[in-house]
């Protein structure tokens, strides 16, 4: 991860790095050595902003994974990381950051958490942005990315995540919050993103967890959505969207969460998924989102996964919730791990 | 000079670069303020849908706009024909089309493909499966197509047959596989289900499945999915959770019930029912760690009553679930415990029993994998699936070869070394346990077997003595306290820290743990609630060079005789 550090700061879209923070997510909650971290940790030789793709021929079908230059950097440069996402909101008119508008609420929960993580939360703006989640909260209860936009689950959690952090749940109606969490649960125990209907266990994940950070999990049918969740179980140990969807880590990340919340985590075949997952380990280090696919990635993820993998720098981030481990110890809300 | 190209240097490239962007964002958000303007005015109409198509057709993840379109196309709805609203549905389709092509990964477009194929009059299902299946030409492993092709098949009714023969075609073009075979592991089941074995078809269709995905991989042994297929051909279904030992101890006044999966035991409810001498017993059933989580293994305490020591003897009945499961033990007069355990052999515990036919077919493929594997040496999905493939065999048979295999493995592919370690001591446990079996052993011995981790714990709550010194331990688990009977437990030379966690274990005499990487005292505080230990060995441990330790130890486990060098 720190090879794909830039010089302004941040971690770039890379090859497999949101991964590389979900597949240590998912297996500290239950196999906590089973990516061989030595590898994950020593992977630091390159700081590029194109990766190389170069497939391994070993005859047949061709591996993607990412050639680590000899003169990467070594260390992490959490100051620059810092720097970075203290700036990043600044400067309004950028391209990239207007068109990310759409998900805003999670990029500020990303920016927030991962700024936490470093000690630097102090350097964000608390009071703007209390205000503008205030003014997302629509009529229904529910959360929208950006003023403007329309509520989803999604942003509702990333909100709830943001306002934990900073202990200002009082700045919405966390009770309409509920409601609407709770409207959206279908007769199958399945959760809709919004009004429109798209069912993803994602948004079992999201229903669940801002639930549990405001104390009221029991207010949706936990044993119906368990049972989806489950019948989301693949062949191969993992999880998909919906009954029948290819096992993902990102899903995984969502169903393994769903399920430590729920205490469910026994129903989880560990060997199989443990063996899944484990798989996702490039020779490069660092991990891809299923068999044979490459995916991009953030700086919170990559910075989360390295402090998941023990880095002192950084602090203890919970694996269940991907927020730091000492806000959730304040609100008393620990789920079991697998032991 | 005239007529000569002008070749602009890389300043003027980044600066003309930067101009286009700055107008293409001015223009999208001049587009996007119009947008959220014309819908806070109640405008739904075809200016808004065409202003939104430039946004979406760039950006398909802005999700709000995908809800505005619908928010027209239903206001358009009430307006319109039925005619008028299925050729808006088209163009709808035609749009989502081009849009797909730009980017068909987002999960905004495809659902809004799925909403419009709901809503319009005449649905051509027959059409989305063909844009099915020219988009999975262009990327078989896309899954959003996959599951939108689920969608249409479930709409269209297409039976699951139609579908098999469809994932046959992707599989024999014989590239990137992994997501028809994921898809084949869903329709078997339903086309052939195994009544005894739920969501695993039959076992003739298992054989031909195994043939068929041998041919994938001896064709290509590098494409990963055609093994992991495998590894699930090979397994079988979770079965339900049956009572595998009920031990009763006069000495304890308890009794103790192990299952052979996690169960939850809710308070009040009738899920695990206690019947001593034929009345039933109202009892708090607790796990060993008393946080009542799914568990192994239940607890409770018995009345004086129960336990009456001039009976000639007491039976006690344990029913689970309705009767789904039930056992029965017997404790006589004059002694301090009794039990009942299941065999783990007749109870196909670690692996089914195997068919003639498919011992057969299994014993091939393991000489075709052996073949295989002097001509890849380093291919580390043909090691796994040899050891896989004699595991379901003959484990004991099979153990030393095994052994030898899993050391290969880790040669060639030493990333997953902890996971094969952990592996490798879960098949080490299985194996003992089987040979405890005959043997009807209370005392076992898993010395020096390079064990990294614990399991199957709850197979033996009856064990008094176990001996696991020389492995590589780095804890115990909480699980460890199934083992209700342990008096003497050897944990010289491993790597453990600490013993933080570990409930007590009600019987525990003798504990032995030299040699290990224990800091402090405090790493032994659970020792001070285990009510029989008296003798605790602790050379060789960093916390041997404190020089208050002897004294801390001394105030902490008081009863204990400890010796620290």
């Amino acid at each position: 991860m720190k090879s794909c550090q830039h010089e302004s700061g941040g971690i770039s879209a890379s090859i497999g790095h949101d991964l590389t923070f979900y597949i240590p997510l998912v297996l500290s909650r239950f196999l906590p050595y089973v990516v061989d971290v030595i590898k994950l940790w020593t992977t630091y030789k390159a700081c590029k902003k194109k990766m190389d793709h170069l497939p391994e021929t070993n005859g047949g079908t061709p591996q993607k994974d990412v050639v680590i230059k000899p003169d990467a950097p070594s260390t992490l440069f959490l100051e620059k990381h810092a720097d970075y996402i203290a700036s990043y909101g600044a400067k309004k008119d950028d391209y990239e950051y207007c068109m990310s508008e759409y998900l805003r609420m999670s990029g500020v929960y990303w920016g927030l958490t991962v700024m936490d993580l470093m000690g630097q939360l102090q350097r964000m703006t608390k009071e703007e942005i209390l205000a503008f989640i205030k003014s997302c909260q629509h009529e229904c209860g529910g959360i929208s990315a950006s003023i403007g936009h329309d509520p989803h689950l999604l942003y509702t959690l990333s909100a709830v995540q943001i306002l934990t952090l900073y202990d200002s749940l009082h700045v919405v109606d966390v009770n309409k919050i509920v409601d609407y969490v709770k409207s959206l649960q279908k007769e199958d125990g399945s959760f809709a993103g919004d009004k429109w209907g798209e069912i993803d266990t994602r948004f079992s994940f999201c229903a669940a967890a801002t639930l549990a950070l405001l104390g009221k999990l029991d207010v949706v049918d936990v044993e119906k959505a368990v049972e989806f969740v489950l019948s989301c179980m693949n062949f191969d140990g993992g999880f998909g969207c919906r009954p029948g969807s290819e096992s993902h880590a990102g899903q995984i990340y969502c169903c393994t969460g769903f399920l430590a919340i729920t205490g469910q985590l026994h129903q989880i075949n560990a060997d199989l998924l443990g063996w899944w997952l484990c798989e996702r380990q490039l020779p490069s280090g660092g991990l891809n989102g299923r068999p044979e696919k490459v995916d991009p990635f953030h700086t919170l993820f990559g910075i989360a996964g390295l402090s998941l993998l023990g880095d002192e720098q950084i602090k203890p981030v919970s694996p269940v919730f991907c927020m730091p481990e000492d806000i959730l110890q304040r609100i008393n809300v620990q789920p079991e791990l697998v032991s | 000079m005239h007529g000569r190209l002008k070749v602009k240097t890389t300043e003027e490239q980044a600066e003309a670069k930067r101009l286009e962007r700055e107008k293409k964002l001015c223009h999208y958000v001049a587009a996007t303020t119009a947008i959220f303007e014309k819908r806070k005015t109640g405008q739904l109409d075809k200016e808004a849908l065409e202003l939104t198509n430039q946004i979406l057709g760039v950006n398909p993840d802005f999700a709000t706009l995908w809800n505005f379109r619908r928010e027209i196309i239903l206001c358009l709805e009430q307006e319109g024909s039925s005619e008028e609203m299925q050729s808006l549905c088209r163009g709808e389709l035609s749009f989502l089309e081009s849009c797909l092509r730009v980017n068909p990964k987002s999960y905004g477009t495809w659902h809004h493909r799925c909403w419009v194929m709901e809503h319009v009059p005449n649905p051509d299902w027959a059409r989305e499966l063909e844009l099915c299946a020219k988009f999975l030409e262009i990327d078989e492993r896309n899954f959003h197509c996959w599951d939108y092709r689920r969608f249409v098949v479930q709409r269209a009714q297409v039976s699951a047959a139609d579908e098999l023969h469809f994932t046959d075609r992707l599989i024999t073009r014989n590239f990137s596989n992994y997501s028809s075979w994921h898809y084949r592991s869903c329709l078997l089941p339903r086309l052939h289900p195994d009544p005894q074995q739920p969501g695993r078809p039959t076992e003739a269709v298992l054989l031909k499945e195994l043939e068929l995905v041998q041919n994938a991989f001896f064709t290509d042994p590098n494409d990963q999915s055609a093994w992991f297929y495998h590894r699930w051909l090979l397994g079988r279904a979770e079965p339900e959770p049956t009572i595998l030992c009920v031990y009763v101890s006069r000495e304890d006044s308890s009794l103790a019930v192990a299952f052979s999966q996690p169960v939850v035991v809710t308070p009040g409810s009738c899920d695990l029912l206690l019947f001593a001498d034929e009345a039933p017993l109202t009892v708090n059933w607790r796990t060993p760690d008393g946080r009542n989580r799914p568990g192994l293994m239940w607890l409770c305490d018995l009345p004086a009553s129960a336990l009456n020591e001039h009976w000639p003897q007491h039976i006690f009945r344990v029913h689970w679930a309705g009767g789904q499961s039930q056992k029965e033990c017997v404790l006589f007069k004059g002694r301090s415990d009794g039990w009942c355990r299941d065999s783990v052999t007749e109870e196909q515990m670690f692996r089914c029993e195997l068919s003639v036919e498919k011992s057969t077919v299994l014993q091939s493929e393991l000489e075709s994998c052996k073949e295989l594997q002097a001509l890849e040496p380093e291919n580390k999905w043909c090691l796994l699936t040899i050891i896989l493939l004699m595991r379901a065999l003959d484990p004991l048979v099979y153990e030393r070869e095994t052994l030898s295999y899993f050391d290969t493995l880790k040669a060639a592919d030493p990333m997953r070394s902890a996971y094969l370690d952990d592996l490798r001591s879960r098949f080490l446990v299985e194996n003992s346990i089987l040979r405890m079996e005959y043997a009807e052993a209370r005392v076992v011995d898993l010395s020096g077997r390079g064990l990294t981790v614990l399991c199957h714990l709850e197979q033996l709550p009856l064990v008094t003595h176990l001996n696991l010194a020389g492995n590589r331990l780095r804890g115990l688990p909480p699980a460890l306290a199934m083992l209700r009977c342990l008096q003497v437990l050897e944990l010289d030379g491993n790597q453990i820290e600490t013993l933080e966690g570990l409930p007590p274990l009600p019987r525990l005499e003798e504990l032995s743990a030299c040699s290990n990487r224990i800091q402090r005292p405090s790493n032994l505080r659970p020792l001070a609630s285990f009510p029989k230990l008296h003798l605790l060995a602790l050379r060789g441990n960093p916390l041997g060079d404190l020089p208050d330790a002897q004294s801390e130890l001394a105030a902490l486990l008081p009863r204990v005789e400890i010796t620290l060098a």
